[in-house]
């Protein structure tokens, strides 16, 4: 972990390790906040931040973040450590909500709703906006369980058998697992593991997906495999993806931010355009080595 | 500094093609003495130095293929790298040109010709070969256009001496009394003079591409590659 946030191993996403019956006020609200909002030529950006600042205690994090991520594309977000990279990441779904030292100041918003307002439920917030973290924790349960503990503490309706075949398939695991759902998810290799939280994350059906380094720990065929998926994944699913490995970033993501020291966001724009020919000198001389 | 093996690589990069056009414009400045002179043994010593323009064009490749799949170059660096790679090509092809200058002047016998001053536009070649490499090394934009602004004059000398040479041939009265060897004689002369042209010709053509390529270089502007 290189940010300034703790590591937290609370499940995301599908995930959540406490989930209650609350109204999903965030789904209501975003109806009416996009209702008529595709008219126009250019679309809404499907999260967008404003002067977003985030502090733990005295220290800040992020400064003054102005961003627009676009709908199914990858985004990726590199800097150094220490940059706030992550921390940015997990405002999305307030995963920083549980620390009790981190403040969040500014507009965070998905789909036009910001996602730190008082009527906003944080469990609603993770059911739309999904996360698979750097190493891959499937729970001591089998496969199936796996894909399906979201589904069922979250009490979506539908076949449940249908969602997690789908779901499996759509992780491009199906064809490995399916003889043997009920195998304990714990037996797979790293890679799969990988694959098996993917689809666990996408089995509510999530608009976004959020990825904290989710091909760091693995070798590199089960990175290649994670790296295919993500761009199969873009096609359905708008995924903002942390990464220090910036060649992955390069190959996978159709938009790059980046991220420098003192959580500042020095750059965001197409990913050929930061690799090839970056605006600022900055980050020029990060992804070309010179500092970080 | 981080990776600075990595730096200094890069820095050798760009002084070993600097270094391999410093060899390049010698041996083409040595092709057009030998033809002024008549000197064979010149002749002779550019077109054996051809295959060490060779290996060092293999070594730059070499090096730049190394530092594409071992560093992931991006950014400035990987431009750095693409240009210098393309860079190096126009300098082997000129080394090429300048062995066909030297093998044209082992074979010519005579000076046909006197009033297209071939010398004149020799220079202007390895002017504009010389700026271009200097624009390389200085990243100097405005260099860059300014070479191709050249190229036109020199695409325009160049004509006018193709001209003058078939106006010549022409002009040139062959009666029934020339035998076959007087006529193919001139046949050579004719066309060894055209090919001459014709190839420092190319070496501004050569000159630009270094200038279009440092262009983008230094602002990823293609504007004088297409």
């Amino acid at each position: 972990m290189s940010d300034n946030t703790p590591q937290t191993d609370e499940p995301a996403g599908g995930e959540t390790a406490d989930p209650t019956n609350d109204d999903m006020l965030v789904e209501t609200d975003v109806a009416a906040a996009t209702s008529g909002s595709t008219a126009g030529a250019t679309p809404d950006p499907v999260i967008r931040s404003r002067d977003l600042d985030v502090f733990y205690g005295e220290e800040q994090a992020l400064d003054s973040i102005d961003i627009d991520i676009p709908e199914n594309r990858v985004t990726a977000i590199i800097g150094p450590s220490g940059c706030g990279k992550s921390t940015f990441l997990r405002c999305i779904n307030r995963m920083n909500d549980r620390i009790d030292a981190c403040r969040v100041t500014g507009e965070l918003s998905l789909r036009g709703k910001n996602v730190y307002d008082d009527d906003v439920d944080p469990v609603a917030l993770r059911r739309r906006v999904g996360m698979v973290f750097q190493e891959p924790n499937p729970f001591p349960k089998s496969i199936y369980d796996n894909v399906a503990y979201g589904l069922e503490i979250q009490n979506i309706e539908g076949d449940h058998d249908e969602i997690v075949e789908q779901s499996l398939k759509r992780a491009a695991l199906w064809d490995e697992v399916s003889h043997q759902l009920d195998s304990s998810g714990l037996e797979l290799s790293g890679g799969q593991q990988q694959r098996l939280c993917i689809a666990r994350a996408i089995a509510p059906d999530p608009e976004v997906l959020l990825m904290d380094e989710p091909a760091s720990a693995l070798d590199p065929v089960a990175t290649s495999q994670v790296e295919d998926l993500i761009e199969e994944l873009a096609e359905d699913y708008t995924v903002v993806i942390v990464t220090h490995n910036m060649q992955q970033a390069a190959r996978i993501s159709d938009k790059t931010a980046v991220f420098l020291t003192g959580g500042e966001l020095v750059e965001f724009g197409d990913t050929d355009q930061i690799f090839e020919n970056p605006e600022h000198q900055r980050v020029e001389d990060y992804i070309t080595g010179k500092f970080g | 500094m981080p990776r600075e093996s990595y730096q200094e690589k890069l820095d050798a990069l760009r002084s070993d093609v600097l270094y391999m056009s410093e060899m390049v414009v010698d041996r083409l400045r040595l092709a057009l003495e030998a033809m002024e002179q008549k000197d064979e043994e010149t002749a002779k010593r550019v077109i054996e130095g051809d295959d060490e323009v060779n290996e060092l064009y293999l070594d730059l490749e070499e090096d730049c293929i190394d530092l594409l799949a071992l560093q992931q170059p991006v950014a400035g660096d990987l431009r750095l790298i693409a240009s210098s790679f393309k860079i190096t090509t126009d300098l082997e092809r000129i080394g090429d040109l300048a062995t066909n200058l030297a093998e044209y002047t082992l074979d010519a016998d005579r000076d046909m010709f006197p009033e297209v001053d071939i010398q004149a536009i020799g220079r202007t070649t390895i002017e504009m070969v010389e700026d271009a490499m200097d624009a390389y090394a200085e990243e100097d934009v405005d260099a860059c256009y300014e070479l191709a602004e050249r190229d036109d004059e020199l695409d325009e000398a160049c004509r006018r001496a193709s001209e003058t040479v078939m106006r010549d041939l022409i002009e040139t009265e062959i009666d029934t009394e020339s035998s076959e060897e007087d006529v193919e004689a001139l046949m050579n002369d004719v066309s060894r003079m055209l090919l001459t042209v014709r190839d420092l010709e190319r070496v501004g053509d050569h000159a630009v591409n270094v200038a279009a390529r440092t262009l983008y270089m230094v602002e990823k502007d293609d504007e004088l590659i297409y």
